[in-house]
C-alpha cells in the first residue's frame, strides 16, 4: 500500500496571540493504517454557470476517500461554489429546492480538502461564464 | 493581519512519479484582497455524543461572507471517527489524526457544521477535537 500524506500549516495574527497550526494525517483506508493506492488528478476549464458534477460517486470504488480541490485563479472576485449531494437538472439553485448543499465557495486562490464519504456527488458552479479552472484530486 | 493555510499532498508511492502538490492560500474577505479580521481561535472539545452536535452555529449574516474552517480529530485509535454534517447532509468522516479546511457559506441558519462522534462507546474514551473558525462579518455576534 502507497503512504500519502496531508499536512497543513495554519498560521494567523489576527489576535494579539498568533494562532499557528500544523498537522499532518497520513490517509488511510476507513479505520484502518492501511495507506490508500488510487489517485486521481484532472484539471477542468469550465465554461458556464451550470451547477454541474465535479466528481461522481461512481468514479470511486471505496466508502472513504479524501479530495482536494483548488481556484488556481488570480481574480479574487471569481469563484466556484461546491456543493455535496446529487446534481438535478431543474429547480432554481441556492433555493432550497435542489438536494445539494453548499459547503462553501471556492474564491481565487483557495483551496480546500475533505474527507468524503462517497455517499453523494460533488459538485459545482462557477460564478461567471469565462472559463474557469478547477483542479481536483482524490484519494480513495 | 494575514491568515495563511498551505497545505502540501505528498506521496512517494501512489504513482508511477513522485505526488508533490504544495498550495497556500492567504484568507481574504470574500472578493477581494482584503485580509480576514476575525476568529474564534483555536478550540478543543472532547466529544461523547453519537448524535449530532452543533460545532459551529451557521449566521444567515455570513452568507456571501468569507469564512474559513479548520477541523482536526485528535484521537489517536484509527479507528475513531468524526462525521462531519453540514445541514443534515453528510459531508464526510475524520478518522483518527485526519483533519479537513474548508470555505463555509452560511448560505441560511440550517448550514450549521454537526459533529458526530459516530463509533463512540463509555469503552473508546472521548474523540478530541480542534476547530477553528477565520471569518468576517461585523456583526458576528449580535446577530444571533
Amino acid at each position: 500500500m502507497a503512504t500519502t500524506t496531508a499536512n497543513i500549516s495554519l498560521s494567523s495574527d489576527i489576535s494579539d496571540s498568533t494562532i499557528s497550526v500544523a498537522n499532518e494525517s497520513t490517509l488511510y483506508t476507513a479505520g484502518t493504517t492501511t495507506g490508500l493506492n488510487t489517485m486521481t488528478s484532472v484539471t477542468k476549464v469550465l465554461a458556464s454557470t451550470n451547477n454541474v458534477d465535479l466528481i461522481t460517486t461512481g468514479s470511486v470504488s471505496t466508502t472513504h476517500a479524501y479530495v482536494y480541490i483548488n481556484n488556481p485563479s488570480t481574480d479574487h472576485t471569481e469563484y466556484f461554489h461546491i456543493h455535496i449531494g446529487n446534481n438535478v437538472g431543474s429547480g432554481t439553485y441556492d433555493d432550497g429546492t435542489l438536494p445539494t448543499e453548499e459547503i462553501g465557495r471556492l474564491y481565487g486562490g483557495d483551496w480546500m480538502f475533505i474527507p468524503w464519504d462517497v455517499d453523494d456527488d460533488i459538485t459545482i458552479k462557477p460564478s461567471v461564464s469565462t472559463d474557469m479552472t478547477v483542479e481536483y484530486q482524490v484519494f480513495s | 493581519m494575514a491568515t495563511t493555510a498551505t497545505i502540501t499532498l505528498a506521496s512517494a508511492d501512489i504513482a508511477g512519479d513522485p505526488v508533490n502538490v504544495s498550495k497556500t492560500a492567504t484568507c481574504t474577505k470574500a472578493g477581494t484582497t482584503t485580509d480576514l479580521d476575525q476568529t474564534i481561535g483555536l478550540n478543543r472539545v472532547h466529544l461523547r455524543s453519537t448524535t449530532n452536535k452543533t460545532l459551529l452555529a451557521a449566521n444567515a449574516e455570513g452568507n456571501d461572507l468569507a469564512a474559513k474552517v479548520y477541523i482536526v480529530n485528535k484521537a489517536t485509535d484509527p479507528s475513531l471517527y468524526v462525521t462531519i454534517t453540514i445541514n443534515a447532509q453528510t459531508v464526510g468522516k475524520l478518522y483518527a489524526g485526519d483533519w479537513m479546511f474548508i470555505p463555509w457559506s452560511q448560505t441560511d441558519t440550517s448550514a450549521s457544521i454537526e459533529v458526530a462522534a459516530t463509533n463512540w462507546s463509555s469503552s473508546t474514551g472521548d474523540v478530541p477535537i480542534e476547530y477553528a473558525l477565520f471569518h468576517e462579518d461585523t456583526d458576528y455576534l449580535t446577530n444571533a
